[in-house]
């Protein structure tokens, strides 16, 4: 562990840092939209469930790498490649929350929406979505700590993260770039997932604290 | 205001979980819907406000057919109360009862503060509105259920098992609390229990249920409790129905004997004198306790009667107000078998003997049977018990 490697590079370090968080939050935003509609589908239609539930597990079966390298053709080596990988890889983690988050609405606060008269819509937006908030947050959390980290995969395709320290590390056979890279990734993610928590927080003042 | 005209409700499967019902439910008043689970009661219910829709027949309310009617809109117009409350667990107290109002169009500020009204009106403090479900009691999240569902003043009042899921003390006080609203609001209130003695305390008109949807007997509760219609019903009811009914019996007709009542700083000798074979001991006129005669002829008769030990007196009933009901069960508990009538201050008026409540009560039954006309079955067809 060489310290003095840290201030001297520390420009490249706060660039790659903040490409790192722009792809991983990016990409979890992105899974997070996708997710809610079609959990909303999939909470309504029991039919479309299971194979939903099950496209979704195959999908996070794929390598990351392979994904991207799979996206290649259409998306080329660009950002857009590695943000599109990994908007799929948290829809994997999100959508079943969002699901699971709607069905956990209890059916007694679901018919009183109803017999108060909301209409459908109304219901979901008004009474449905804000009660399904918790287990989402604890779906997008998971999936944007996920994002974070695997963005550094996408340096392989040359998209530019914290993974190039890893690279560069490897190929100089020279450890110091790999341990900060792992210690910012964590750090990231941590500052992400508390960030998350705070939203969380702020919507459901609702809940009981434990 | 409600009229239920041959409907049936069939499941797919070919359950029928109501059968052909014929029921009018009358302004102001509360009908209770009683029976067995599987009866039907609740999804009758149900179809007044399209939670669940009829097979065949038709519900009209206040002359119009509910099927006619925009779902939401007609909800609007029908307060509704559950058994789990249904109470929005992301929505302050205040918001959780200014519901309808803002689906109303309502500002906001003008619906909370009549969701402040109704916090008062069902016996909450206003500290509670800024409170979420989850802080509340079981007993206090029922009041914030029953305020919901009055927030934009509906004339029809739908309630589901509302008083079940809490202890017996908090339903007593709820239900207590929805006859003082009723005294004061007069909604048309169809409430829905597998409870006979809510019922009986609740309604105005209790329709009991057989299984599958037919109505067995409807009936006010006194009529209901005095002359049930065949055996499932008197079944129903339940074996004490006797002792019940004389919770509708007034005590204002009881003729009360003062004979026994003496001061307590009258002598044994003044006691001895009355006769009786119980002495009610009184203080001001309020009743100290009961001696028996064959104590008092143990004393010297210059014996202060304060001096000699006494039965406790137990629960007094207040002439005019309590029920024969709480006479006789005074006159149970008490070690003399004879009923402490007091007026509204606690001044003893006089003591009745278990013959003079038996007196009362035929008198009460007998005026009560004169009064009603006789009971049709309302179904003729099955009158064999369940």
């Amino acid at each position: 562990m060489i310290w003095s490697w840290i201030p001297s590079n520390g420009a490249l370090i706060w660039q790659l840092t903040r490409e790192n968080i722009y792809i991983g939050v990016v990409s979890a935003l992105i899974g997070l939209a996708i997710s809610l509609p079609l959990g909303i589908v999939a909470a309504r239609w029991r039919w479309f469930n299971p194979p939903a539930l099950t496209a979704v597990s195959l999908i996070y079966a794929i390598p990351a790498i392979a994904l991207m390298i799979a996206l290649i053709p259409a998306l080329g080596l660009t950002d857009t490649n590695v943000i599109v990988a990994l908007a799929l890889f948290s829809l994997c983690v999100i959508l079943p929350n969002v699901v699971a988050g709607l069905r956990g609405v209890p059916a007694s606060v679901r018919q009183a929406a109803t017999a108060m008269g909301y209409g459908p819509l109304r219901r979901l937006v008004m009474v449905e979505l804000p009660l399904a908030v918790p287990v989402i947050m604890g779906g997008l959390r998971v999936g944007m700590v996920s994002s974070i980290s695997l963005a550094t995969v996408g340096q392989l395709i040359g998209v530019s993260t914290l993974g190039y320290l890893f690279i560069d590390g490897l190929q100089r056979s020279f450890p110091t770039p790999i341990y900060v890279g792992m210690v910012l990734i964590i750090a990231i993610a941590v500052g992400c997932d508390l960030v998350l928590v705070g939203v969380r927080r702020l919507l459901t003042p609702w809940v009981a604290r434990s | 205001m409600i009229r239920f005209e041959r409907v049936t409700k069939r499941y797919p499967d070919g359950t029928v979980a109501v059968d052909a019902l014929d029921l009018d439910v009358p302004p102001g008043k509360t009908m209770v819907l009683v029976g067995p689970s599987g009866c039907g009661k609740t999804t009758s219910l149900r179809m007044i406000n399209r939670l669940i829709e009829p097979t065949e027949g038709r519900i009209l309310l206040d002359d119009e057919d509910v099927r006619e009617q925009n779902p939401a809109h007609l909800r609007r117009g029908i307060g509704y109360v559950i058994q789990q409350t249904g109470l929005f667990p992301h929505r302050t107290v205040e918001d959780n009862i200014a519901t309808v109002p803002v689906l109303n169009g309502w500002r906001r500020a003008k619906a909370r503060a009549r969701a402040r009204e109704l916090l008062t009106l069902v016996g909450l403090e206003q500290g509670l509105a800024r409170r979420y479900p989850y802080q509340l009691s079981g007993g206090q999240q029922q009041r914030v259920g029953v305020a919901r569902a009055l927030a934009a003043d509906p004339p029809v009042l739908l309630m589901d098992e509302p008083f079940s899921a809490v202890d017996p003390i908090v339903r007593a006080s709820l239900q207590d609390q929805l006859i003082a609203l009723q005294t004061e609001l007069h909604k048309t209130v169809v409430l829905v229990t597998h409870d006979i003695e809510e019922a009986i305390k609740v309604g105005d008109l209790v329709a009991l249920f057989r299984p599958h949807g037919k109505i067995a007997q409807l009936d006010t509760p006194e009529r209901l409790l005095g002359a049930p219609v065949d055996d499932y019903v008197a079944g129903f009811v339940g074996f004490d129905r006797g002792i019940r009914r004389l919770s509708f019996f007034s005590t204002a007709g009881l003729s009360l004997s003062t004979g026994p009542v003496v001061a307590a700083d009258a002598t044994v000798a003044k006691a001895t004198a009355t006769d009786e074979p119980w002495i009610l001991l009184v203080n001001g006129g309020k009743p100290l306790g009961w001696v028996p005669a064959d104590r008092l002829a143990q004393q010297a008769g210059d014996t202060p009667l304060r001096q000699v030990p006494a039965e406790a007196v137990g629960h007094t009933f207040t002439v005019g107000t309590d029920s024969l009901r709480a006479a006789l069960d005074a006159a149970v508990l008490s070690a003399a078998g004879q009923a402490v009538g007091v007026d509204g201050n606690g001044q003893v008026v006089g003591v009745a003997t278990f013959d003079k409540l038996r007196e009362a009560v035929q008198a009460e039954q007998s005026a009560a049977d004169a009064a009603a006309e006789p009971p049709a079955p309302a179904d003729s067809q099955s009158g064999a018990p369940a």
